[in-house]
């Protein structure tokens, strides 16, 4: 009888384990460290899709990961780019920033190119400008 | 007489030559002004933009930054020491107007502004203005950091293929204690070919 209890308990203590190790989501509204509002969230396909906004020509260089944590106040992003074709990709992104009501938090950045390597993954990451960005979408257009 | 020969031929020249220019009808459009430009590879308004924002965020994350109650930064020069022309001081201005909108920095009165600074208050200070609403001498505030920094720049060139390279780097120091506080680059490199 005792054991079963330790067992029980050892069950317990590794279901809860268990739970804890789902990264990304231990804080309410948020997931992977990035805002997340009252979206639904249970992947990091799912993440990205919340956060990727493809603009203009539309490139075959996608973001696969996407991560973020704070700097002081600021929100700060490492977005993972993945080039799977067998071609050099050229690309522009910037990142448009959005305060707590919605609103643009901060103007229109400037288009950055970036040129990914075939078969290749590039991070990019930034630093919201202002304490006031507390939510970001990475817009993405192909320079091809 | 030989040259006499030749005469119908340059005035139909002259003629075709008139009638294309005329011909080419000049259109004057609006562009995005944050929009990717490669129009040459000299520096240009996406390098500027880039330097600035890149530059502008990573400052913003110097621990003396996060740390301090508003510091007070003063912008010095940034030298440039590439083969071309560049404001460099558009630059500094853009680079200093993303820190003031992002709020976490103050900024003193520059090199550069100081003449007209002092102009201003030895006016306000001439006798002609109400004593009571003129402002004071030694009332100015001292920066507490300095920003300054660097461009350089790396071309090299073949028969068809012109490759530059920029570095920008950029220091914040402690006018104090002398100490370099943050320092951070930016690189670009643009590559142009013919044909």
């Amino acid at each position: 009888m005792r054991y079963a209890w330790i067992s029980a308990a050892v069950l317990a203590t590794a279901l809860g384990s268990g739970c804890a190790t789902k990264k990304g989501f231990e804080v309410p509204g948020q997931a992977f460290g990035c805002p997340i509002g009252d979206q639904k969230i249970a992947s990091m396909e799912d993440l990205v899709k919340a956060k990727v906004v493809m603009e203009g020509s539309r490139t075959t260089v996608i973001p696969t990961e996407m991560r973020c944590s704070r700097s002081g106040d600021l929100l700060r992003i490492d977005a993972n780019l993945n080039n799977d074709s067998k071609t050099v990709k050229r690309v522009s992104y910037k990142f448009r920033w959005i305060d707590r009501e919605g609103m643009r938090a901060w103007e229109e950045e400037a288009w950055k190119p970036l040129m990914v390597y075939d078969n290749s993954n590039l991070m990019v990451n930034t630093v919201a400008p202002t304490n006031k960005a507390a939510d970001f979408r990475l817009v993405l257009r192909s320079m091809e | 007489m030989s040259i006499f020969r030749y005469v119908p031929r340059v005035a139909v020249l002259a003629a075709a030559v008139a009638l294309a220019a005329g011909c080419a009808t000049e259109k004057t459009r609006y562009g995005d002004e944050r929009g990717v430009e490669t129009v040459t590879n000299e520096f240009g308004s996406t390098d500027l933009q880039t330097i600035a924002e890149s530059m502008a965020r990573s400052m913003q994350t110097a621990p003396v930054i996060v740390a301090g109650n508003l510091p007070i930064l003063t912008v010095q020069e940034v030298k440039n020491r590439t083969s071309e022309y560049i404001d460099t001081r558009a630059i500094t201005d853009s680079i200093r107007s993303e820190l003031q909108k992002g709020g976490k920095v103050r900024f003193a009165v520059d090199q550069s502004g100081l003449k007209q600074q002092t102009g201003e208050i030895d006016r306000q200070q001439s006798g002609y203005y109400a004593r009571e609403q003129s402002v004071e001498r030694g009332q100015m505030v001292g920066a507490q950091y300095r920003m300054e920094g660097n461009i350089t720049s790396i071309v090299k060139q073949v028969r068809d293929t012109k490759d530059v390279y920029y570095k920008f780097n950029l220091q914040l120091w402690n006018i104090r204690n002398g100490l370099l506080e943050w320092s951070d680059e930016k690189e670009i490199r643009k590559t142009t070919t013919r044909g």
